[in-house]
């Protein structure tokens, strides 16, 4: 009560309202800018035609006229992106039904921390692993001249996406009512036969942004594929074959990229097709959310 | 209704298999981390901590001693930049924010700032800060960018915990008449504390093994100068990436490898300890 008396307090709510505010804004407005400021130089690699750019024109900055279109960029994320889901989305899906429906308690406890230990491995990491382990093996299994490939950096992509898709589809698995499966239970059918008739169709929304955001990670992973996938600006055709996702193609080419030069416009350019696609799943995971929010209320 | 014999054996297949999976789910964390331990274990000693990497390839005998302290003053500046941004947004956010509407776009902005590839931060962090604003790949130019990355993150995790924060305390609170000031800093802070410092550990973690946003803003293949602003830096990350793009994996590469694993421990157990104090 005594606060409400003295000015201070006052001056002190004032300081704190305006000084949260300020954070807040500073912060917002480096989001506004740091998109405002990717369009803007990524604008003039499209001007040329942001078709050709996309899919048409090849890499080859040494040819003359240099040309820099990233369809074998394109190619290969979604190539790899692809993979590495196909794989991790049924095993994450699984793993979170055994974390949230089958495993007894204890095991519960051991299994989720090492989800989260499986997510928190820094990306270079997982490309060391996969140099390491996966790829001598792949150049003896397969008789390749060399192991980089599509293929192995999907393997890898997909265990790093893996706990994503886990650990939120046993959150959403998990929040599906106590009531409705033991009602379904009491019926006397078996306990797959509630999960799924009952549960996951009870789960689909929280399904949907485990996958989106497994997808996310996959999109936008840099350091492992940069390792794993050979770095080639030719079009990949199959899987054993090398390429260079959108974000190694960023991450290879940045440093001899002049500021202001073809080549920098067309990185940003890249750089703006992953803010796009990572902005479209976001509003995706969004919508779903408040659609849910809006259910439970 | 008794389940018939399909269904039976339907059940006994579904459940062979999540338990697989969940063993699965088990056994790859543990066998990565138990590979890099093996295979790691004999190059953690103190020289190889406290001493500069030597040696053609370079990196092959030494330590990274100058990797772990550029790692360390790259997270503490981004730190500095991130975390009064991220804490203030979140309070303004949970305590001030009147309008839902812009609440909400706020909030879907800073969602996707969080989900934006690092490589972008980098992109961005090499454009505009390291040339356009001439602060050159150093120290804190990287700092920056993983401020930048950083922010989204803590923000979020500190809404989040000041958002369990229960109503009850907030409205005993201002019913006694004291201001909004003295309600954050004695209730909220004192009750969400552990949630707001287990997220930005994790952040910080996080930020410690991520090599693309300062791999074309702050750093260098080898720095023996010691850590100054204006310089370049060694990173963990961007050490092993280097160490392994220019020859096989060498027992350094390992040992480098080990250590970011076991910063990431360290942060997750510290995480789990704060939850734990938060549940209380």
């Amino acid at each position: 009560m005594a606060a409400r008396d003295k000015s201070p307090g006052i001056l002190g709510d004032r300081l704190v309202r305006l000084a949260s505010l300020a954070a807040l804004v500073a912060g917002v407005s480096i989001m506004v800018f740091i998109s405002l400021f990717i369009i803007r130089e990524a604008y003039p690699a499209l001007s040329g035609g942001v078709l050709r750019y996309l899919f048409t024109d090849p890499w080859t900055p040494l040819a003359t006229p240099p040309r820099f279109g990233i369809v074998h960029a394109l190619v290969s994320t979604v190539m790899i992106t692809a993979l590495s889901l196909s794989l991790s989305v049924p095993l994450g899906l699984g793993i979170g039904i055994f974390i949230a429906e089958v495993a007894p308690r204890i095991v519960k406890t051991i299994v989720r921390p090492c989800i989260d230990l499986l997510a928190g491995i820094p990306s270079v990491v997982y490309g060391f692993f996969g140099y390491a382990t996966l790829l001598p093996w792949f150049e003896k299994n397969f008789t390749m001249a060399t192991g980089e490939s599509i293929l192995l950096a999907s393997l890898v992509l997909s265990i790093m996406a893996l706990p994503y898709v886990a650990s939120t589809s046993a959150e959403a698995f998990n929040a599906v009512p106590h009531n409705i499966k033991h009602a379904a239970l009491s019926c006397g059918v078996t306990r797959w036969y509630v999960i799924r008739r009952v549960v996951i169709p009870h789960s689909l929304s929280g399904m949907f942004i485990a996958v989106a955001l497994g997808f996310a990670r996959a999109i936008g992973e840099t350091l492992a594929v940069l390792m794993l996938t050979g770095n080639s600006v030719a079009v990949p055709t199959s899987v054993m074959e090398r390429g260079q996702p959108l974000t190694a193609l960023i991450a290879t080419e940045l440093g001899e990229a002049g500021v202001g030069s073809d080549k920098y416009h067309a990185l940003f350019a890249a750089g703006l097709v992953l803010l796009i696609l990572t902005v479209v799943i976001n509003a995706g995971i969004w919508a779903v959310k408040t659609r849910l929010i809006r259910h439970a209320s | 209704m008794r389940p018939n014999g399909h269904e039976i054996l339907y059940d006994r297949i579904f459940s062979l298999s999540v338990w697989i999976l969940g063993l699965l789910g088990l056994l790859l964390p543990v066998s990565i981390v138990g590979f890099l331990v093996v295979k790691g274990m004999h190059v953690l000693t103190l020289p190889f901590l406290t001493k500069s990497p030597v040696g053609f390839p370079l990196g092959a005998s030494g330590g990274i001693r100058p990797a772990i302290e550029g790692t360390a003053a790259l997270v503490g500046i981004g730190l500095v930049v991130a975390f009064p941004a991220g804490l203030g947004g979140a309070i303004y956010l949970n305590e001030y924010g009147k309008n839902r509407r812009a609440l909400i776009i706020v909030r879907f902005a800073i969602e996707c700032l969080a989900g934006i590839p690092s490589i972008i931060y980098g992109l961005f962090g090499y454009a505009f800060l390291a040339v356009f604003l001439s602060l050159k790949v150093s120290l804190l130019a990287g700092g920056i960018t993983l401020g930048f990355m950083m922010f989204p993150i803590i923000l979020i995790g500190t809404h989040e915990a000041l958002q369990t924060v229960g109503s009850q305390l907030r409205e005993s609170a201002l019913s006694l008449g004291v201001t909004k000031a003295y309600l954050i800093r004695r209730i909220l802070l004192r009750k969400a504390w552990p949630g707001i410092v287990s997220a930005t550990v994790l952040t910080a973690g996080h930020a410690m093994g991520s090599a693309a946003p300062v791999l074309y803003t702050a750093t260098t293949i080898l720095n023996v100068g010691g850590i100054s602003l204006d310089a370049p830096v060694m990173t963990l990350s961007t050490h092993l990436y280097y160490l392994v793009s220019q020859s096989l994996p060498s027992a350094h590469a390992y040992g480098t490898a080990l250590i970011l694993v076991c910063i990431l421990l360290v942060v997750n157990l510290v995480s789990l300890y704060l939850k734990k104090i938060a549940a209380h």
